[in-house]
């Protein structure tokens, strides 16, 4: 390989994936070598770890899941019921719950090329059956949670199901943990809105990658399955249209925003941090449309890059608008239409893209396309 | 413990919902006022510190902030399910099911 390579651009992992396992020698080489100096230029040695391990995989030892019963106590992690590799258990929770973090494990890894919620292998350990009549599920630092909702109440009486029925549930919990590694973004106000935001957007991503379906086939509603048929609701929050996913004579009205003019000032929940995050999911929502095709693709990786290594513990919603669209101008291209479907996204849920945060600084201008001219496999023009 | 009021609010969680209730003895069966009694007594309650929360929820977490009337006066402790000590998980379990919200409750 050359001293200096003819594309010192940084190329979505994905499009390198595809590219190196099923390209000619020649081809796997150029994008290895491709990966491994825009990996140099991030300080990223993990990344390329990770790329080699996933691409060129010899030995396993990346997926690892255990799954425990906690038999309606509180102590965690609880009874190991299912580890990796073991089939089936009698229990729908258990199956769920394995099921489930084993599909957001692949759309890290297969898409993002991230091993596990660390990068670096980390076991998934779930804990499902936690106390009675809990309807709720959460992220304790180290492992997912989850209650059986109101399995105790006369089934006249239940509004929630057992909170493993929803895969974007899973996968909701799951990012939590990636971001308590990547961003750490305060779960407070702003950045904790966007904490859940990420959750949701991956959370959804899990679900769609699940079935395989386009951005405009998905339902974008978050914990689909959740809610009873007592309820008058098809989830707890609809990333297309939020403040729609309920409005129920006992649990009220979905009080998501998705624009900036209706944003909630609370000091509850974190100071709203489930609330507010409906603006940013329907700014994804939108790039994710606008764009089409697998929402995890274009629109997920661009971000899962803002995530991994532009959001910090203190970002706010214009931070995060101005880094996907430097992202996106970075991936595809200064002016590529992924980076318009960015703008038009922030754009419509009121916020600029060139408001505040760091001006774009990378050249871009079709590096992929660079890429895949230099290799023989240019794309038709756009 | 003579309890005359719980003041119990629930905020967070993954669904983000809030739950408010306030809870009286009159209100209650007579097993579960002594129940919620033993559970009050055996935490020594009055002596809780009033912050039992780690510097930041843990995501999708519930925060309960519980207030006990008695007739000495009233104290509150702020906790959540993944920053409260194990001897209160018992408590926190009981106030959620009687305060949760159902269909025809
Ligand atoms: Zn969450």
């Amino acid at each position: 390989m050359h001293k200096h390579s003819p594309v010192n651009c940084i190329v979505p992992p994905y499009m390198l994936k595809n590219i190196a396992t099923s390209g000619t020698p020649v081809q796997k080489n150029v994008a290895m070598e491709t990966l491994k100096l825009s990996a140099q230029m991030r300080g990223q040695r993990q990344a390329l770890a990770d790329f080699s391990a996933a691409t060129f995989r010899v030995a396993a030892g990346g997926k690892d899941r255990v799954v425990y019963d906690a038999r309606n106590g509180s102590s965690l992690p609880g009874t190991v019921v299912r580890k990796e590799g073991d089939g089936p258990t009698a229990d729908v929770a258990v199956n769920e719950a394995y099921d489930g973090s084993g599909v957001t494990y692949d759309l890290f890894n297969n898409e993002y090329q991230r091993n596990s919620i660390d990068g670096n292998g980390m076991r998934l350990d779930s804990t499902v059956h936690y106390r009675r009549g809990y309807d709720n599920a959460f992220w304790d630092g180290e492992q997912m949670v989850y209650g059986d909702g109101d399995e105790d109440l006369p089934e006249d009486e239940r509004l929630f199901n057992r909170f493993t029925i929803a895969i974007d549930i899973i996968g909701h919990e799951l990012t939590h943990g990636v971001t308590q590694f990547e961003a750490k973004l305060q779960y407070f106000q702003q950045p904790g809105a966007l904490n859940e935001s990420m959750s949701d957007v991956f959370g959804s991503l899990v679900k769609q990658y699940q079935l395989q379906q386009l951005a405009s086939e998905a339902d974008w509603i978050i914990g689909g399955g959740l809610l009873t048929e007592n309820v008058n609701g098809v989830g707890i929050r609809s990333m297309k249209e939020p403040g729609t996913a309920y409005d129920d004579p006992v649990l009220g009205k979905d009080p998501q925003p998705g624009h900036m003019r209706d944003y909630v000032t609370t000091i509850s929940d974190n100071g709203g941090v489930h609330i507010n995050s409906g603006i940013p999911n329907r700014a994804f929502y939108i790039t994710a449309v606008e764009l089409g095709g697998f929402a995890w693709e274009r629109a997920g990786q661009i971000w899962y890059v803002t995530l991994k290594d532009k959001l910090t513990a203190t970002s706010r919603f214009q931070d995060c608008a101005s880094q996907t669209y430097q992202v996106a101008g970075q991936l595809f291209g200064a002016g590529s239409v992924e980076q318009q479907a960015v703008r038009k996204g922030w754009a419509e849920v009121g916020l600029n893209v060139d408001g505040g945060g760091t001006p774009p600084t990378e050249p871009g201008g079709g590096c992929l396309e660079a890429l895949l001219r230099m290799i023989g496999a240019a794309p038709a023009k756009r | 413990m003579d309890v005359e009021r719980i003041k119990f609010e629930r905020t967070g969680g993954f669904a983000g919902m809030t739950i408010a209730r306030d809870l009286k003895p009159d209100d209650l069966s007579e097993e579960q006022v002594h129940k919620l009694s033993e559970l009050l007594d055996d935490l020594e309650f009055e002596n809780l510190p009033e912050q039992m929360t780690g510097s930041e929820s843990m995501p999708d977490e519930f925060t309960y902030t519980i207030t006990v009337e008695t007739r000495r006066g009233e104290h509150t402790v702020v906790t959540g399910d993944a920053s409260a000590p194990e001897k209160m998980q018992e408590l926190l379990q009981f106030l959620n099911r009687l305060a949760r919200k159902k269909k025809n409750p």
